[in-house]
C-alpha cells in the first residue's frame, strides 16, 4: 500500500517542481513581440486593404451578408461600422501595447477578445491562423512576458534586457501548443495526395490552386519530384512532432539514465525540426498568400529554446553584424 | 485543463462532412473516394467508391458524435478564452477550383476588369488579392455557399457601379477548371475550364 502512495507523492513532487521552475524571460518576450506584431499585421492589412466594410460589417450597414456576431458584438449593438471600427481600433491599440511590452497581460486579454469578436463575425472569411493567434494571446495572458525586451523593463531597469526570472510553465504550454498544432494539422491531412498511394502529389496540386498561389505555379511540373519530396517531408514532419516534445524532455532530464534518453540526446532532433519548419514556413510565404500564418506560427519557435540558448544565438548574430559593418 | 482543452479541440473533426453529405458530390471529393477505393481494392480490401463513401459516412457520423461528447466540457472555456483550434489547413488539394471574373459591358462586348491572379485585370486588386478575400472566394466556389456567392456578387456589382459611372452592365462569374497534372503541363495540354454561376447586373439600378 505504501509503495504506490509514495510513487504518487514522488510524481506530485516532480510535477510541483516542474511548474515551479523559473528562468529568464527571453523566450516569452520574443513570443510576445512576434505575436503582437502578427496581430498588428493581421488587423492592419484588413484596414489598409479596405476590407473592413465588406468582411465585418452587417448587410444593414453596407456589408454583403447578415452578420450576427458573437456575444461581444451583440452586447455592443451589432456589426455596425461604429461597433466594428471601435473593435478594430481597440484591438490594434492592444496589439501595439502588447508588442511594446506595456500592460501586456491586460492588452493580450483585450486583443484576444477583440480578435474573437472580429474574426467570428464572418466565419466565411476566417482563416485557420485566427484561432491559433487567439491561443497565443491567451498564453500571453497567463505568462509574464515583459521581464525583458519591453518598455516595462526599460522603465524599471533603465535598459532593454534583464535576467529577472519568470515562471517557465507558460513556455512549456507554448511548446505543447506547437506540438498539438503540427500533429493536429498532420492528422487532418487525409487526402490520398498526401500519402504514397497518391504519389505524394499534394503540394504540387495545392500550389496550382488560384486561391492561395502568389503567381502562376505551373512551372512546378518541371520540378515535380522535388514537390513530392516536399510533400512527404511536410506530412511526416507534422505527424511526428511529438518526438520534439520527447527530445526536449530527455534533454531536460539528461542526468537520468536510459538508452533511449542517451540516443535522443546524441541526435539534434530539435534543430532538425526547427530547420525544416523554418524552410517550410518561409517557402510557403514566398509561394503563397496566406496572411500572417508564418509569423503567428514562428512566434512559438523561441519557446523551444532556453534563455541561455537564445542568448548565445543573439550574441552570434551581434558578432556577425559587427563583422559585416566596416569600421569607420 | 488548458492542455486537455487544446488537445481535444485539435482532434480531427468530421462534423461538417458528416452533417453535410451534399458536399461529397463535389468532383474533388468524388475523385478522392475513387482514388482511395481503387488503392484499397488493389491492396485486397474489396470495395468500390460508393461502398467506401457509405462506410466513411457512417464512421464520420460516429466520430462526430463521440467528439461532440468529448468537447462538451471544454467548449465554454474554449469559446470564451479563444483556444479553439481546428487546423484543417490544406487537408486536400482542391482539384476543381474556381477563379472569379468580373466584366463590364462596353460596346456590346464583355471586357474583364478583375480576373483572379491576373496582373492585367486587377481592379480593386488590393481587396481581391487579400488572404481573407481569397478564403471567402475559395468557399464560394462550393455549391452549398451559392447564396453567399450571389450576395457577394451583388456587393461587388454595387462597387463596380460606383467606380465606373459610365458603365451600364456588369457580369460576375466563376471560371471552374481542373488543375493540370504535371504531365499535362509538360505536354502543353492544360485542360480547358468552363464559366459558371454567371450573374448579370444592371448597374443603373445599383446607383
Amino acid at each position: 500500500m505504501i509503495r504506490p502512495l509514495s510513487g504518487i507523492a514522488a510524481r506530485w513532487r516532480g510535477w510541483v517542481e516542474l511548474i515551479s521552475r523559473t528562468e529568464p524571460g527571453t523566450a516569452l518576450a520574443l513570443f510576445r513581440i512576434l505575436t503582437g506584431s502578427a496581430l498588428l499585421i493581421l488587423i492592419g492589412s484588413v484596414v489598409v486593404s479596405d476590407l473592413v466594410g465588406v468582411l465585418w460589417i452587417d448587410y444593414e450597414h453596407g456589408g454583403y451578408r447578415r452578420l450576427a456576431g458573437g456575444w461581444l458584438v451583440q452586447a455592443l449593438g451589432g456589426a455596425s461600422p461604429e461597433v466594428v471600427g471601435s473593435l478594430v481600433g481597440v484591438t490594434f491599440t492592444a496589439g501595439i501595447l502588447l508588442t511594446a511590452g506595456v500592460l501586456a497581460r491586460p492588452s493580450a486579454l483585450v486583443a484576444a477578445q477583440g480578435m474573437i469578436a472580429l474574426t467570428t463575425l464572418n466565419t466565411h472569411a476566417r482563416s485557420a491562423y485566427d484561432p491559433l493567434l487567439t491561443n497565443s494571446l491567451w498564453l500571453l495572458v497567463l505568462a509574464d512576458s515583459t521581464a525583458t525586451l519591453s518598455l516595462r523593463c526599460r522603465r524599471r531597469h533603465g535598459r532593454w534586457t534583464s535576467d529577472r526570472p519568470v515562471a517557465a510553465w507558460p513556455r512549456y504550454l507554448a511548446i505543447v501548443q506547437l506540438i498539438v498544432l503540427y500533429t493536429g494539422t498532420g492528422l487532418h491531412k487525409i487526402s490520398i495526395h498526401w500519402t504514397p498511394a497518391g504519389e505524394f502529389s499534394a503540394l504540387y496540386y495545392i500550389l496550382q490552386q488560384p486561391s492561395w498561389q502568389r503567381v502562376d505555379m505551373t512551372w512546378l511540373a518541371s520540378v515535380y519530384p522535388l514537390t513530392q519530396v516536399g510533400t512527404a517531408v511536410t506530412w511526416l514532419w507534422e505527424l511526428t512532432w511529438p518526438v520534439v516534445g520527447l527530445a526536449l524532455w530527455f534533454r531536460t532530464t539528461a542526468d537520468r539514465s536510459g538508452r533511449v534518453r542517451a540516443l535522443f540526446n546524441r541526435i539534434p532532433i530539435r534543430g532538425a525540426y526547427v530547420s525544416i519548419g523554418l524552410l517550410m514556413h518561409i517557402s510557403v510565404t514566398v509561394m503563397m498568400v496566406i496572411g500572417p500564418f508564418t509569423w503567428i506560427t514562428l512566434a512559438y519557435y523561441p519557446c523551444l529554446f532556453r534563455s541561455d540558448e537564445l542568448s548565445r544565438v543573439g550574441q552570434r548574430i551581434r558578432r556577425t553584424l559587427r563583422r559585416s559593418v566596416p569600421d569607420r | 485543463m488548458h492542455i486537455v482543452a487544446v488537445v481535444i479541440l485539435a482532434l480531427p473533426d468530421a462534423g461538417k462532412l458528416a452533417n453535410k453529405p451534399e458536399r461529397w458530390n463535389n468532383p474533388t471529393v468524388k475523385a478522392e473516394f475513387e482514388a482511395w477505393a481503387e488503392r484499397l481494392d488493389s491492396m485486397g480490401w474489396d470495395t468500390d467508391a460508393a461502398t467506401l463513401r457509405s462506410d466513411v459516412f457512417d464512421a464520420a457520423q460516429s466520430w462526430a458524435s463521440t467528439l461532440e461528447f468529448l468537447q462538451a466540457p471544454v467548449k465554454p472555456y474554449a469559446d470564451y478564452v479563444g483556444v479553439r483550434q481546428k487546423w484543417r489547413m490544406f487537408v486536400a488539394p482542391h482539384r476543381h477550383p474556381v477563379k472569379l471574373h468580373i466584366e463590364l459591358e462596353r460596346d456590346g462586348k464583355w471586357v474583364p476588369i478583375q480576373v483572379a491572379r491576373s496582373d492585367e485585370y486587377d481592379w480593386r486588386g488590393g481587396q481581391f488579392d487579400h488572404a481573407r478575400m481569397r478564403s471567402l472566394l475559395f468557399r464560394y466556389g462550393w455549391k452549398p455557399y451559392r447564396r453567399y456567392y450571389r450576395a457577394l456578387a451583388r456587393w461587388i456589382a454595387t462597387r463596380v457601379a460606383e467606380d465606373f459611372p459610365e458603365a451600364r452592365r456588369a457580369r460576375i462569374q466563376l471560371y471552374g477548371f481542373r488543375t493540370p497534372t504535371p504531365q499535362e503541363v509538360r505536354d502543353d495540354a492544360i485542360p480547358e475550364g468552363t464559366f459558371r454561376e454567371a450573374l448579370r447586373f444592371d448597374l443603373e439600378s445599383l446607383r
